[in-house]
């Protein structure tokens, strides 16, 4: 009796060894994660760590993953398809993925607006969202491991330029002496204040406003004062002339606490604000015009 | 370089073409203009070097040389205009450079133009760099070097272009002597279509096709994420039509497909393929964007609205910085009143953004309002009022608003006798602008007063004028006044040297500090030199003395007096006009 009570503990020691050790999953989701799901194989992302240990049977195991998306309640907004997943082979010991193969975006089925979203962003919609990644066997019946990871996803927009608005026409007699800019805040509002940087660039005789703002150095490249939208520019420029300093291009860049642009929806990845134009125009060079005619 | 020999090869086959028809029609004439002109930047800080933290940096290269050659040929039915306009150094700031430019990079370097155009009939040949507008949704302003074509038989509109708006720049780490490195470029190759029916100032109708995409291969040591290789198409719908009765309409109906970063896995989720353009990536979207506008003409007024919608996921590679996911209308309207004494110019309109709901709950709402009023109530007295409203609000839970309110009148009296005229103006501002965040409201109100003074002699060759400026911005930690005196003069010496000067004093205060001062002197000449040859030339000087604002003893080490600066700038350039 003592014999076989014997092998029934050895038999459930491999038992739990085999059931509690033998994969073990942890999704090292980054809590703010950037907004492009396509990106999250980005290391900033976070990683997929999966653990396989010697079990019942020895060498590589071959697993599927089932991810599912959820709101901030809980209910799918998105889920795999286990049979199209990729077939992934465990070495034993730690392995490592990105997040991207935890979310499986090309083998993701959305649904409704979350699908109408993402086909036309590329993001989601901002809010809270969580991440479940189950482990499953090939043939898509057992689960193996599983998690379940929230996380939250921000876009930001970047700020609009106020003043001087495009196309505006500054008195030269002021503009010599100062230039105010001001530009709308960072939406939505970060906990921590960005860094806004003013930046005006000279469009030079021959060049076009676009031009100068891509190839020229900026006259003023300054930061605001923390948490300021606007820019007071002592300029100290002569306008007397009808070819220097006659027409500026602005802009505002946006910087986090790193001093790295805030990750927007631009495609220049720069946390530029559209830039605008403005021109330079003399009022006595117009009266001395007019007496000439 | 490959766009540089099928360039090459399209010139060379075009000038052989060109000696033709030069032998058919034996015509040749030449016009336009060639100059050269450099700038010259000093700064001189006190204390200098090594005190840290540096109080006011260079804001200008020390010297910049830009060439421009603008002539345009004309050889028997051919009309060539040119339009070469660059400079040998490197200043980019907004793109990347390396320390070093190879041929390819400084020809395709965005400060550079080095374009020209074969025009026979209706049919142009384009090479090098051009900076082509076919719409407003499409291929953008950026200058693209490359080459095509525009054809018009008949009413059909045919054009084709093709070539590359960013140079390729391989990454440089940061090391020395270069400690902030170079971030790098793939090359950004980019073709353009347009095809429609065209009736010369009657309408236009047709489509718009642009494809730009990154050139994986064209970097050695590729640009480091976020800068990814990216791929963009764009298909746009464009019609416009002006009627005689002075009905204006225009429409233009886009779709983009976008690409954020070729080295992701071919998919098509969450976007289907757009075949034969674009091949879909995880990474690729698609929207859309509208744009229309409607506007009547009068003899005397004119009224008109424009709408725009530009989806979250719409992206052009021509306007870069273009912002999307917004939805807006503007009304703009202009008219003349009491005997076209007074001349009327508004506008209104909103602008919603935030559509996708990608930067918050909520949709973001932006008002323009604006009127200007001119009015000649006599022939010496006119007075100029103008009003805009500037509105912003993010009713998320940042709470974010911004309001602006700035009136501006701008009365000019102008009295005159036998010998001279004189012209007085003045100019008030006053700008209420309240910004609110997470609930809490800031004011920052700023008021500007100028007075000038414009005295014409008829007898005599110098024009002087005078002008005084007071401003005040008062806001939470801010409470600034500055007072400028400022006077200039143009010397006519003779028919051939034209003098030009002026001296301004600017005297700054932030309370609590003490006054910051600056005197700036500026004097140039424009010198006819030869009948087809003019030589300008300006230099100025600024000196500016801190007030307390930048004690000295912030500075390591330590300054006993106030930090000063003593900045220069000299241009000048020869222009020969032929």
């Amino acid at each position: 009796m003592k014999k076989y009570n014997f092998i029934i503990i050895i038999g459930f020691v491999l038992m739990t060894a085999f059931v509690q050790s033998q994969i073990t999953l942890n999704l090292a989701l980054n809590s703010h994660p950037q907004p492009w799901l396509s990106q999250w194989a980005n290391p900033i992302n976070g990683q997929m760590i999966i653990s396989y240990s010697y079990g019942v049977s020895q060498g590589d195991a071959l697993v599927k993953l089932r991810t599912t998306l959820m709101d901030e309640s809980g209910n799918s907004i998105g889920t795999s398809n286990p049979n199209a997943a990729r077939i992934i082979s465990l070495k034993l010991g730690v392995n490592l993925f990105t997040m991207a193969d935890a979310l499986q975006l090309q083998n993701l089925s959305l649904s409704g607006k979350v699908l109408g979203t993402l086909q036309r962003t590329g993001r989601l919609a901002a809010g809270q969202y969580q991440l479940m990644v189950e482990i499953m066997n090939v043939k898509g019946d057992i689960v193996l491991a599983h998690q379940t990871h929230p996380f939250f996803i921000t876009s930001y927009q970047l700020p609009i330029l106020m003043y001087p608005p495009d196309g505006a026409k500054l008195d030269a007699k002021i503009a010599q002496s100062l230039i105010t800019f001001r530009w709308t805040g960072l939406i939505p509002n970060n906990a921590e204040p960005p860094t806004y940087r003013v930046q005006v660039f000279e469009v030079l005789q021959g060049q076009t406003p676009m031009q100068a703002f891509r190839g020229n150095r900026p006259l003023l490249d300054e930061p605001a004062l923390h948490g300021m939208t606007q820019y007071i520019w002592h300029t100290n420029l002569s306008m007397i002339d009808t070819i220097i300093n006659q027409k500026f291009i602005w802009t505002v860049q946006t910087l986090d606490m790193e001093g790295q642009p805030i990750p927007s929806n631009d495609m220049t990845i720069q946390g530029r604000s559209e830039p605008a134009i403005f021109t330079i125009i003399n009022q006595n060079k117009a009266i001395n015009k007019k007496n000439e005619d | 370089m490959k766009h540089l020999k099928q360039i090459a090869i399209i010139l060379v086959l075009f000038l052989a073409f060109q000696v033709n028809a030069q032998e058919a029609k034996k015509t040749f004439s030449i016009s336009g203009s060639m100059g050269v002109t450099y700038e010259g930047y000093g700064l001189n800080s006190i204390p200098g070097p090594p005190s840290t933290p540096p109080f006011y940096n260079a804001r200008k290269p020390w010297n910049l040389v830009r060439y421009s050659f603008n002539p345009t040929f004309m050889i028997g039915k051919w009309e060539i205009p040119m339009n070469l306009n660059f400079s040998p150094m490197l200043n980019n700031f907004t793109t990347p450079s390396g320390t070093k430019q190879s041929l390819w990079q400084f020809l395709t370097n965005p400060a550079n133009n080095f374009g020209l155009r074969l025009k026979n009939g209706k049919t142009e040949w384009l090479l090098g760099t051009q900076n082509l507008k076919y719409s407003d949704l499409s291929t953008g302003d950026l200058g693209i070097f490359g080459y095509g074509v525009n054809l018009a038989p008949g009413k059909f509109r045919i054009k084709l272009f093709k070539g590359v708006s960013q140079s390729p720049i391989n990454y440089e780490a940061p090391s020395l002597p270069n400690p902030a490195g170079v971030i790098g470029a793939y090359q950004r190759n980019q073709w353009m279509a347009q095809i429609g029916l065209e009736k010369e100032g009657v309408y236009f109708t047709g489509f718009n096709f642009v494809k730009s995409i990154d050139k994986r291969s064209s970097v050695i040591a590729p640009p480091l994420t976020p800068i990814d290789p990216q791929e963009n198409m764009i298909v746009t719908f464009l019609t416009n039509t002006t009627s005689e009765n002075g009905w204006k309409f225009n429409l233009e109906l886009g779709q983009s497909f976008h690409t954020l970063n070729l080295n992701t896995p071919l998919s098509t989720t969450p976007v289907a393929d757009f075949k034969p353009f674009l091949t879909a990536h995880t990474s690729t979207n698609k929207d859309n964007a509208v744009i229309a506008g409607i506007a009547k003409k009068g003899s005397d007024w004119e009224l008109g609205t424009k709408f725009k919608y530009f989806g979250a996921g719409y992206f052009t590679a021509g306007y870069p910085f273009m912002k999307n996911d917004l939805i807006d209308y503007l009304i703009d309207t202009r008219f003349n009143i009491w005997k076209k004494k007074m001349n009327v110019v508004g506008s209104f309109g909103e602008r919603f953004g935030n559509l996708s709901r990608t930067a918050g709950p909520d949709r973001t709402k932006q008002l323009i309002a604006n009127v200007n009023i001119f009015t000649q109530f006599t022939d010496r007295f006119s007075l100029n009022a103008s009003f805009n409203n500037f509105g912003y609000s993010a009713p998320d839970l940042s709470g974010y608003k911004s309001v602006s309110n700035e009136l501006s009148l701008n009365p000019s009296y102008t009295w005159s006798n036998t010998k001279m005229s004189n012209m007085i103006s003045a100019t008030y501002t006053k700008s209420l602008y309240d910004e609110t965040i997470i609930f809490v409201t800031t004011h920052n109100n700023t008021q500007t007063a100028m007075l000038l003074y414009v005295p014409t002699f008829f007898n005599k060759k110098v024009s002087p004028d005078f002008s005084v400026m007071w401003f005040k911005n008062t806001a939470p930690s801010i409470d600034l006044t500055l007072v400028t005196a400022s006077t200039g003069m143009t010397w006519e010496v003779s028919k051939k040297f034209k003098f030009k000067s002026q001296l301004q004093y600017n005297i700054s205060t932030m309370l609590p500090f003490t006054a910051n001062k600056n005197l700036m002197a500026t004097a140039g000449y424009d010198w006819k030199l030869q009948k087809k040859l003019s030589w300008q030339f300006t230099m100025t000087a600024n000196v500016f003395h801190f007030g307390s604002e930048i004690p000295g003893n912030t500075l390591t080490p330590i300054y006993m007096g106030n930090p000063q600066y003593f900045e220069t700038t000299m241009r000048t350039g020869l222009l020969y006009k032929f």
